[in-house]
């Protein structure tokens, strides 16, 4: 799992690649830590190089929306792969996320 | 049946996950490997997160294909705490993100990757037995 993050003005860019699992997904929480005690409102991640996400990704993601969100902030996921998509959908968490 | 106990578990998720990823009786095809994989890889967790509560103990994972090749069963086993991980109720996937909490949506995938998903408890194991149609 590869994560990049970049600020654009006042957008943050976060750049998703590989998988997240039972192995890294500590290390992906680690990676994002800074999205969500920093102030950036406005974060997109583009998710077109995300293979695959197990119910250990979708806490962090769940995490970084409620981080998010409390401080009135957006996140949107683009790009999503087709079947890293339906796993949001199954689980509900396109309705809680913003995926285009 | 392919299968292989393996034993400590602790901190051999991975391991476990691969092993029965690299099986002969996996299909060759991306999207069933995308299904099985997070299926395997949740069940997996459950069991070496909880049934030893992370202590020492063992898991037999096993994988067989029907004889027309056309049915994949998978089969955990491990002499851990009795539980019905089916017995738990389904996340409420309406709910709000303020509302939500991570706890079954493991076993809820598997539910939904999978076609059936059968427990029983029989000579002190936990037998979680998964069936995808190919």
């Amino acid at each position: 799992m590869e994560v990049k993050i970049n600020t654009e003005g006042a957008k943050t860019l976060v750049e998703l690649n590989g998988r997240i699992d039972t192995t890294n997904a500590d290390q992906f929480q680690k990676d994002i830590t800074p999205l969500m005690q920093g102030d950036a409102m406005d974060i997109e991640m583009d998710c077109s190089g995300m293979d695959y996400t197990s119910s250990q990704g979708l806490r962090i993601f769940l995490m970084l929306q409620k981080s998010v969100g409390s401080r009135k902030g957006k996140l949107v996921l683009k790009n999503m792969k087709a079947q890293v998509r339906e796993v949001f959908d199954i689980t509900g968490f396109s309705n809680i996320i913003t995926i285009q | 049946m392919n299968k292989r106990k393996f034993n400590p578990i602790k901190d051999k998720s991975a391991e476990i996950i691969e092993y029965i990823m690299a099986s002969p009786d996996i299909p060759d095809d991306e999207g069933l490997q995308f299904k099985i994989r997070l299926s395997v890889e949740e069940a997996v967790e459950n069991v070496v997160r909880y049934a030893y509560q992370g202590g020492i103990g063992w898991l037999e994972a096993g994988t067989e294909l029907s004889d027309d090749g056309l049915e994949l069963t998978i089969v955990l086993r491990d002499a851990g705490t009795p539980f019905n991980p089916l017995e738990r109720e389904d996340p409420d996937v309406t709910a709000a993100a303020e509302d939500r909490d991570i706890g079954g949506l493991g076993i809820f995938l598997c539910k939904q990757m999978m076609d059936s998903i059968e427990y029983r408890y029989e000579e002190g194991c936990n037998i979680l037995t998964m069936k995808k149609r190919l």
